[in-house]
């Protein structure tokens, strides 16, 4: 049996390699994504390996809030500094080889240009000398002893040209200074930490620059060799004041390593979402082809069970060929899966999402996984192919071909219709509650129901979707028209992968519309302010800058935006913060109880309804809140507004939130400016110069930039989707051409009978557009529904406003179209290229 | 016949159930009755029919088309169920046997030569002939493989695919996997309908050469009184009713009782 097996497949390889191609792609993307993250898992790893080499201990502010872990690396925004007097008790402790007290903050480098590098990636910390415990290495110069000295990572000095000596301009939490060059670090051996920029200052130039005047944010210490760590941080312990605590090296690095790969698996999840996707997609197209070619062998798999092949064996051959098939393709996806790491690196990169690179990890779990997915899934899809292949009686071969056994119309039409009315109303209870669960085990069940539906609706609905192309193009159009409605069940089985593509794609579309249109609207009811201020890239804002702006003679109200985490009624949460005056020329809260700017001077708390509808609160409530720096305090209510995502749940005034936190960054600054005043453009252009690392947008400008930062991630989506639609596609071009071989001989017939080449092409190609039209259809009235209900499912997240791109969607249907086009160029060439005589000898 | 028992003892192995008696007939039918459709559009294909195959002799079942000799051989076979009455082969009543014993039973003691697509176009001649043995994962006898090759002029085609082969020699690669695991009986479906009468003879003649040198049991279903002429026995059915028998056929007498039974 074996043999008849692999004969089998050799003869057929054809088919087989275009089934394989759907595997191939899916078990690329499983690889690909397990590479990737094993590499920067390994890169992170390596990168805190480094940092914590020598550290024996790390003395640091304990953190008061829930939900942050005792050694959570979040350490500026959750956790208070460390008197500076600390670092001398230390010192003096027996056991103690070296220990130093450091801080860090915001320094950004600007390149002789003048514009910022490392947005968003720029770390200023103070350079320690000494190499026992420093992971930074002086590889040029000399370290920083000066107010105005500066120590620059490799990366950055090769990549700029930049060399010990030279001056450069460096952006910080306060105004921008410049510095001289004194030497060159890398870290470890390498250019630079992860991409990230590094700006090392002498200790007390570091200390007056992050705002830490005789505090430290941690101090590291190097145990003496031969002592007793235990008994070390018992002792450093003691001479603790409360609310410092000590951590082993050791434990920082194991906790980092954690937090990593947690932040890493979610990036790995979603990529595999998108494989499993892609091989969801595949699956259809898997069984399509092993139907159809157990459709086409059903006198040979009779003629096995007629010299004695027990059903197990027939069973098991379909079985062996599906994991054999699998098996190959799953191999070379696993090939292609290390290049598809590198190609899934840059394309998040193209889409902003930068990480660092290194070479390639390649663990002992991504074989395994990529062999057992492909073999899984593709076994899995020819099973029900293998079961009809088993009820083939071997009677079968000695007759006339036995026509396979309709399924039963009515049956179908039931199931099909029941299953529709559980989705429809679990999509509905969803929505109405609103949960996303409900809305997605009814969707599971309305694809199913298309499924089992799409047979039925196949024959009329492609017959309608080709009647004009059947007028356009005469007899060959018809015919085309005709072999589309023919087999229904081959119709809707091939268009049904890219139904389930084109449904997930508009699906998405409606969604991101929906998120695009509320991000506008969010703006709209939200900003009042001409101009917003933010940092790109997330980079941090001067604190001196809005000060600096409401100076500025035509600027009319200024608000500046903090953020920081605090734990709201012992859950960890998000504070905003705006100052208070003119604040209702820059943002429009839409106050529901309470008032605004008032409240927010007097030091009270704005809550959003929703949350105060959760939790039972009105103005007037005094509710319990905690802070890292200064620990728990209760603050009353005084105002409740509409929720807007671009506000958060929890605002105080900026004065209540800076005596909270130590050196906040500026997250936004809003500023509103009379009308017509001359000189604005200049002066903002000016403002440019000096920070360039800001982004100063018209309220037009901030409102399109949210918008964009939405399409961009909607782009992301859509090209990892396309995987999912071009296997679709190969299951058309897959399934044309077992017609094709099918049909060799009505193809010759028509041929003798006087049908030129020409109309045999576009016969087959009028099939393939109607089959794809067809399925684009489906998938996109479908999933069009689907993305309606999920937006609406998700209004208490913060999809406020609903909006379907028709335009969009319109355009889907063209391109799958003409994809379905496309995908009919080989089998129509081949269709058109049979020798007549040849095809109408052939049984 | 003697031959014959000989070569089973020595190669049925893998026979089900008791190792036949010589008074057992190779396969009988009872009054077997087949009905295909319901009600108004029901065809009885068989009608009653009672009939013996002996043990090493060569029979033709004859008849017009629609006579219901397909369908008896089908029933005969295990490949179709009757609606009443019982089909044996050797001891065993087929009725009783599930799907996995039927398989077993075709592959063990059943081999079929017919008309068209015999073989496995993927498998060469000689995989073709070992299909059966493989499927059981016995041991090829080798001897009788070359034995049976050797006396179907085959021995030096086994290599090829069937496509590489002419109708005559896929036939003859047919015969030689119907009898390559010493089969109780074979039954051969029109196996000449698409031969020419040089072919056709040389088949003949082998399957022939098979009951007189090794005591085969063949059954053999035709339409056509030349073909019928190379058996010991002819029987005749008519109407899915078993209507005259013949010993020791001649072309000529077949043709005659065809012409009385058709007027």
């Amino acid at each position: 049996m074996r043999r008849v097996v692999v004969r089998g497949m050799f003869a057929r390889k054809l088919r087989l390699t275009l089934t394989a191609l759907a595997i191939v792609l899916g078990v690329t993307f499983v690889t690909g994504t397990l590479v990737l993250t094993d590499t920067l898992n390994k890169t992170f790893d390596s990168i805190v390996g480094t940092a914590y080499a020598h550290v024996s201990f790390e003395i640091r502010g304990a953190t008061t809030l829930k939900g942050v872990g005792a050694t959570s690396p979040d350490s500026t925004a959750t956790r208070g500094t460390i008197p500076a007097s600390i670092l001398g008790s230390v010192r003096r402790l027996p056991g103690v080889a070296f220990a130093y007290g450091s801080v860090s903050g915001y320094a950004q480098f600007i390149a002789r240009n003048g514009s910022s590098i490392g947005n968003g990636r720029a770390l200023g910390y103070s350079f320690d000398p000494n190499p026992q415990l420093s992971s930074l290495r002086l590889v040029e110069g000399r370290a920083p002893t000066t107010a105005n000295a500066v120590v620059m990572d490799r990366s950055t000095a090769d990549k700029y040209r930049f060399k010990a000596g030279d001056h450069v301009r460096v952006l910080l939490p306060g105004a921008p200074q410049t510095f001289t060059i004194t030497g060159i670090v890398t870290f470890g051996n390498d250019n630079s930490l992860a991409g990230a920029t590094l700006a090392g200052f002498y200790l007390p130039t570091a200390q007056r620059l992050f705002d830490s005047a005789g505090r430290y944010d941690a101090i590291y210490v190097l145990a003496a060799p031969g002592s007793d760590d235990v008994a070390l941080q018992r002792a450093i312990t003691r001479v603790l004041p409360p609310g410092i605590q000590v951590v082993s090296g050791q434990a920082i690095q194991s906790d980092l390593k954690q937090t990593i790969q947690n932040a890493l698996s979610f990036l790995s999840d979603a990529l595999l979402v998108f494989a499993f996707i892609a091989l969801f997609v595949g699956a259809f197209t898997i069984a399509n082809t092993f139907s159809i070619t157990i459709g086409q062998r059903t006198r040979e798999l009779a003629l096995l069970r007629l010299v004695g092949a027990s059903r197990r064996q027939v069973f098991g051959s379909v079985l062996g060929e599906a994991a054999l098939t699998g098996l190959i393709a799953a191999a070379v996806g696993l090939g292609l899966g290390v290049l598809a790491a590198l190609g899934l690196r840059a394309l998040l990169g193209a889409f902003g999402i930068v990480l660092p690179s290194s070479s390639l990890v390649f663990e002992a779990r991504t074989p395994i996984v990529a062999l057992a997915v492909g073999v899984g899934v593709t076994v899995l899809a020819a099973v029900f192919p293998a079961r009809r292949a088993v009820r083939i009686p071997p009677v079968a071969a000695l007759g006339d071909r036995t026509g396979e056994a309709a399924a039963s119309t009515g049956r179908r039409l039931i199931t099909g219709m029941a299953l529709t009315l559980v989705g429809i109303v679990l999509v509905a209870a969803g929505v109405a509650k609103p949960a996303i669960a409900y809305v997605g085990i009814g969707a599971l069940a309305l694809f199913l129901a298309t499924a089992i539906l799409s047979p039925v609706i196949a024959a009329p609905l492609a017959g309608s979707l080709g009647r004009p192309l059947a007028r356009l193009l005469g007899t060959a159009g018809r015919l085309g028209r005709q072999n589309s409605m023919r087999n229904p069940r081959r119709t809707a089985q091939t268009a049904g992968a890219l139904t389930i593509g084109l449904a997930l794609v508009s699906a998405v579309a409606v969604l991101g519309a929906s998120l695009s249109a509320t991000a506008k609207q969010e703006v709209d009811s939200a900003v009042n302010a001409d101009y917003v201020i933010s940092g790109s890239g997330g980079g941090g804002i001067s604190h001196t800058l809005p000060a600096i702006i409401a100076r500025l003679p035509f600027v009319t109200a200024t608000t500046a935006v903090y953020g920081g985490q605090f734990d709201f009624e012992d859950s960890l949460s998000h504070l905003g913060a705006v100052s208070t005056t003119g604040l209702d020329r820059t943002v429009n809260l839409h106050i529901t109880h309470g008032s605004a700017a008032p409240a927010l001077a007097a030091g009270e708390l704005l809550i959003d309804s929703t949350t105060a509808a959760d939790k039972h609160l009105h103005v007037g409530s005094v509710v319990g809140v905690t802070f890292a720096r200064t620990g728990s305090t209760t603050i009353r209510i005084g105002g409740i507004y509409k929720p807007n995502p671009l506000a958060g749940s929890y605002i105080v005034g900026a004065s209540y939130f800076l005596a909270h936190f130590d050196h906040p960054l500026v997250g936004a600054v809003l500023f509103s400016v009379r009308d017509r005043a001359p000189g604005v453009a200049a002066v903002l252009d000016r403002a440019k110069a000096t920070y360039p690392n800001l982004q100063i947008q018209t309220r037009a400008q901030f409102q399109a930039s949210q918008q964009n930062s939405v399409n961009q991630l909607l782009g992301l989506i859509y090209v990892l989707l396309a995987l999912a639609v071009i296997v679709a596609l190969i299951g058309i071009v897959n399934t044309l051409l077992l017609s094709v071989f099918e049909r060799t001989r009505e193809i010759g017939l028509l041929r003798a009978v006087g049908m030129r080449r020409r109309q045999v092409r576009t016969m087959i190609r009028s099939e393939a557009v109607i089959v794809a039209t067809f399925g684009a259809l489906v998938g996109i009235v479908v999933g069009g529904a689907l993305g309606v209900a999920l937006s609406s499912a998700l209004r208490t997240s913060g999809i406020t406003t609903i909006s379907v791109p028709v335009t969009s969607l319109i355009a889907f249907l063209v391109v799958a179209a003409l994809l379905g086009l496309g995908a009919a160029t080989w089998p129509a060439r081949r269709a058109a290229g049979l020798d007549v005589l040849g095809a109408i000898a052939t049984e | 016949m003697c031959v014959a028992l000989q070569l089973a003892s020595e190669h049925g192995g893998r026979v089900i159930g008791a190792a036949p008696t010589n008074g057992v007939p190779a396969a009988r039918a009872h009054a077997l009755v087949k009905v295909y459709g319901r009600g108004q559009a029901s065809v009885r294909a068989l009608d009653g029919v009672d009939v013996e195959f002996e043990r090493g002799r060569f029979t033709a079942v004859m008849g017009p088309s629609g006579s219901g000799k397909s369908t008896l051989m089908h029933c005969l076979a295990g490949l179709d169920a009757p609606t009443e009455g019982s089909a044996f082969v050797g001891d065993h009543e087929l009725s009783q046997l599930d799907d996995q014993a039927l398989t077993r039973l075709r592959r063990d003691q059943i081999g079929f030569v017919f008309q068209a697509f015999n073989l496995i176009p993927t498998l060469s001649a000689a995989e073709n002939i070992t299909l059966p043995i493989d499927l059981a994962g016995g041991r090829l006898d080798r001897g009788w493989f070359d034995q049976l090759t050797e006396s179907l002029g085959i021995a030096d085609r086994l290599s090829h695919r069937p496509s590489e082969l002419s109708g005559g020699q896929q036939q003859r690669v047919a015969c030689a996997r119907a009898l390559i695991s010493h089969p109780e009986l074979v039954f051969a479906d029109e196996p000449t309908g698409n031969l020419d009468s040089t072919a056709s003879a040389g088949l003949l003649g082998f399957l022939r050469a098979a009951v007189a040198d090794h005591g085969q049991s063949i059954v053999m279903v035709t339409h056509d009184p030349s073909t019928a002429a190379y058996a010991d026995r002819v029987v005749f059915l008519a109407d899915g009713r078993l209507v005259d028998e013949l010993s020791a056929p001649t072309a000529e007498a077949v043709l005659e009782r065809m012409k009385q039974l058709a007027s």
